[in-house]
């Protein structure tokens, strides 16, 4: 598998320039550097406290590094509020689910067509013109969203009460509702059994192909990196150890240290699915 | 009162002309219904037509479709027939070496799929289908841009294949369809096979016609027949003779308007929506409805519970009165019957879906009793039909008033039904008789005997000297070692009555007693186990719980109270697994197959004859 676009030609989506962040003394992420390319499904990959979940808290703007730079949409979005960034087209899945759960499913992907809304509360109220046009504008495109995930069988049953799997994949629609340019996935797989895991896998496939999202995924489940990614960087301790294509980081040795403890044979990919 | 049928096309284009406006289809997309017209819909078949004639098909050619329900099923069936071609179907859920086996017995040149997971079904075997042209394929999702195999053609380029051909050809459609003969194929049904491949049974224009004539008759199954007022939710398969009846030729013949459901998933919510007055379904749906309906109340208030139980109550005795009446009403139950509407049967029937219906029929496969008169109780007029692909679906049904319990009700106008005095087998003979199995006239010559008459495979004996009563299939009847003759279906279905139980296999051909493998109802046992706080993981392991082998005994016991000794199943085992049509333990109709099954558990089944036979 190969980034579709060409890096030298398409300027990067996003990129990361020597990012430091510490906490009193913690260093969380140390010389963080990274680019990710139009259309490409980058993956970063670490054990627990690596940094992984730091980095996207960076990217989305809770965390402000003291170090680097950070560009998205050209522009640095270094100290920008998380809901500026939101606006200029980066949305995100979080590692524990953050649904309504006692909206239903439309109400929940019709939140996250809220940066589309062009009109204020007095349209709203008369329910003429603009609100109501954007109205069925937006209920369209999040029908296309329910089309595109195949959850229509749960449109209007309020989202508490629906399987693990099938809100995680809710979860993913509210962020396409936003119409991104560039998605972060936090661990969109934990806590899934094995078929859930194969929905979630196909449907980011789809969306990197049929929608050709940029995407950055960070995932524990080893094997879905492997099979997905197009990229990949390791972590450990806030410090990348390597990027490359699956199989160079699978092959690298630090890699296998940094996952296995030294001297452990067994392949990274196999073990870990 | 009716003249005699044309060709399918015709009827289409007949309704086109007469009423192009009128609503023949509707499909949801994207949440909303959307209607296609008469007019829309001839049109669109005839822009099919004319692309299979740009790709070269001739008359007598197969084209095969496979696809879940939805317009463009119709749009192509239409299509094909109007240019003289056979339309062959293949099921959803039929894996590539299925898909192998119809497209290559059948020589189709072109299949029309739904998506990739159609396509890719198709393309894994598509070197050993060297007659296979085209593959058209109605969604380009994950197909566009991704795959280069040069036989692939997207639904809109091969829609603007036929424009062209039109505009250079006009009336080529027209004038193709206005040639067929009666005696045209226009269908291949490929039979679910029990045993061996499936077959792929004949339907010509003449039997689709007779069977239209059939179900809009004078004489036909409900009055006023079939017509423009009434709704269909059309949801199961439509490579299955029944649902194509149900669905294209009513549609056809009788202007009934079908609605497609979303997907297989949202079929109750979609039936809720649309509220048909014209269902069928399979015993498998009608049981599982019952199932659900138990479970919602399980979870419901105690006064809704109470409230449930009495009208129940109620119900069972009006469907008793019912059955023993033929399905006449008494005075006293029709009042019995207004009470319970305001209580419970109008919102139980508006919340599955069913509150208009004033026809539904259960076929395809045995139902049980019980079934029905929870049905029949609760005020919806359910009848149970006999109909098989080899005879265009058309032998017997019960009619409003004259039901009989437990029959499969009278022959169909036009239809000569005999039981044979030696084996019991169950012949029909009647203009719908199927021409033959395709590339397979020894098997023909096995069915169809000299004289026409269609020898069913089905054993069953008259009822009153009117009603007709299936026992089982000739295959399935289980001689025990003590030379008994035993209807296996019947046990089975009983067991199957329980909202528990999903499968039940009654075993013990040459054996000394019967015994059955049961399969559990995940739904239903798992809430079950929930209520009692017996915590479980998997299916295998809840069908391996003691308390959950208690439940299954216990619906063993009550069902050898109803049976004789001979008949009593004296030893059970679970299935560690459901029952699964990719594994080939189920046909693509949810049929077991009952030589795989007892060979994939002959170890289950051995250890419960250990020690008796030695």
């Amino acid at each position: 598998m190969s980034t579709p676009h060409d890096p030298v030609v398409s300027p990067p989506v996003v990129s990361l320039r020597d990012v430091t962040l510490r906490f009193a003394g913690v260093t969380a992420l140390r010389d963080v550097t990274f680019d990710v390319h139009p259309g490409e499904l980058f993956a970063v990959i670490g054990p627990n406290g690596a940094g992984k979940t730091s980095i996207f808290n960076v990217l989305s703007g809770v965390y402000r590094p003291q170090e680097g730079e950070v560009t998205f949409a050209g522009t640095s979005i270094l100290g920008k509020r998380p809901h500026r960034i939101a606006a200029l087209g980066m949305a995100r899945t979080f590692q524990n689910i953050e649904l309504f759960t006692n909206l239903d499913v439309v109400d929940n992907l019709m939140l996250g067509r809220h940066h589309h809304l062009g009109y204020g509360w007095p349209s709203a109220v008369a329910w003429l013109g603009r609100a109501r046009r954007q109205e069925i504008l937006n209920r369209r495109r999040v029908e296309e969203i329910i089309d595109f995930l195949e959850i229509e069988a749960y449109r209007h049953l309020p989202v508490g009460m629906l399987p693990y799997g099938v809100q995680k994949r809710i979860e993913l629609g509210r962020a396409l509702a936003m119409e991104p340019t560039l998605l972060l996935l936090d661990e969109p797989v934990a806590g899934m059994n094995g078929e859930e895991t194969e929905d979630m896998a196909r449907f980011i496939l789809e969306v990197k192909h049929e929608l050709g999202l940029p995407m950055i995924l960070v995932e524990h489940d080893m094997g879905l990196v492997m099979d997905l990614a197009d990229r990949v960087m390791a972590m450990d301790f806030g410090t990348p150890l390597t990027t490359g294509t699956p199989a160079e980081v699978q092959a690298h040795p630090e890699v296998i240290r940094a996952y296995l403890g030294a001297g452990d044979e067994i392949v990274v990919g196999e073990d870990a699915r | 009162m009716t003249e005699p049928s044309t060709s399918l096309a015709a009827l289409v284009r007949d309704r086109a002309r007469a009423t192009p406006d009128r609503i023949a289809m509707r499909e949801k997309n994207l949440g909303l219904w959307e209607a296609v017209t008469w007019g829309e819909y001839w049109e669109r078949a005839t822009l099919v037509g004319h692309a299979l004639l740009a790709l070269g098909v001739q008359p007598g050619d197969r084209v095969a479709v496979h696809s879940e329900n939805r317009r463009e099923w119709l749009y192509s069936d239409i299509g094909i027939t109007a240019v003289r071609a056979a339309t062959v179907g293949l099921y959803p859920t039929n894996p590539a070496p299925e898909v192998l086996h119809v497209l290559r017995d059948s020589g189709a040149t072109v299949l029309i799929a739904e998506d990739q997971e159609q396509v890719d079904k198709a393309l894994e075997v598509a070197d050993q289908l060297p007659q296979l042209r085209h593959v058209v394929h109605l969604e380009h999702r994950g197909i566009r841009g991704r795959y280069t195999d040069e036989r692939l053609l997207e639904w809109d380029a091969f829609l603007d294949l036929g424009r062209e051909h039109a505009a250079a050809n006009p009336g080529a459609v027209d004038r193709t369809a206005d040639a067929a003969e009666p005696d045209d194929l226009a269908t291949l049904v490929y039979t679910s096979g029990t045993t061996g491949p499936p077959k792929g049974a004949m339907l010509s224009q003449a039997n689709i016609a007779f069977v239209c004539d059939v179900l809009r008759g004078a004489d036909a199954f409900i009055d006023p027949p079939p017509n423009e007022k009434d709704l269909i939710v059309s949801y199961l398969p439509l490579c299955h003779v029944a649902e194509r009846v149900f669905t294209t030729w009513f549609n056809a013949a009788a202007g009934t308007q079908v609605n497609f459901a979303e997907s297989i998933d949202t079929v109750q919510q979609n039936l809720r929506e649309i509220q048909p007055t014209i269902v069928f379904g399979v015993p498998r749906i009608w049981e599982k409805i019952v199932a659900g309906v138990h479970i919602r109340m399980s979870g419901a208030s105690r006064l809704k519970r109470a409230n449930f139980a009495l009208w129940m109550r109620v119900s069972r005795w009006i469907g008793r009165t019912l059955v023993a009446r033929q399905g006449r009403h008494t005075v006293a139950t029709r009042l019995a019957y207004a009470a319970g509407w305001v209580a419970c049967y109008r919102p139980l029937r508006e919340r599955i879906g069913l509150s208009k219906v004033r026809y539904a029929a259960s076929g395809a496969a045995p139902i049980a009793p019980e079934v029905l008169e929870f049905f029949m109780g609760i005020g919806l007029p359910m009848f149970e039909v006999y109909g098989m692909t080899e005879n265009s679906a058309v032998a017997t049904t019960n009619r409003p008033g004259r039901v009989k319990l437990g029959t499969v009700g009278e022959p169909q106008p036009g239809t000569e039904i005999r039981v044979d005095e030696q084996t019991g087998e169950i012949l029909t003979r009647h203009a719908g008789t199927f021409a033959g199995y395709w590339n397979n006239p020894e098997a023909t010559s096995r069915t169809i005997d000299a004289d026409g008459w269609l020898h069913t495979g089905d054993v069953g004996e008259w009822v009153d000297g009117t009603h007709l009563r299936i026992t089982d299939r000739i295959k399935d009847i289980i001689i025990t070692a003590g030379g008994k003759n035993i209807s296996p279906s019947e046990i089975e279905n009983s067991l199957k009555a329980s909202p528990y139980v999903k499968e039940a296999i009654v075993v013990g051909d040459r054996r000394k007693f019967l015994t059955a493998l049961i399969g559990i109802e995940l739904d239903t046992v798992g809430d079950w186990a929930q209520k009692r706080r017996i915590p479980f993981t998997t299916y295998r392991d809840l069908s391996t719980k003691p308390e959950v082998l208690e439940l299954v005994r216990g619906v063993i016991a009550t069902t050898n109270e109803k049976f004789a000794s001979v008949e009593t199943i004296k030893d059970f085992r679970m299935l560690p697994k459901e029952l699964d049509h990719d594994a080939g333990e189920l046909t693509a109709t949810q049929k077991v197959k009952r030589s795989v099954i007892t060979d994939t558990f002959s170890a289950e089944i051995e250890s419960m004859y250990a020690g008796s036979e030695r």
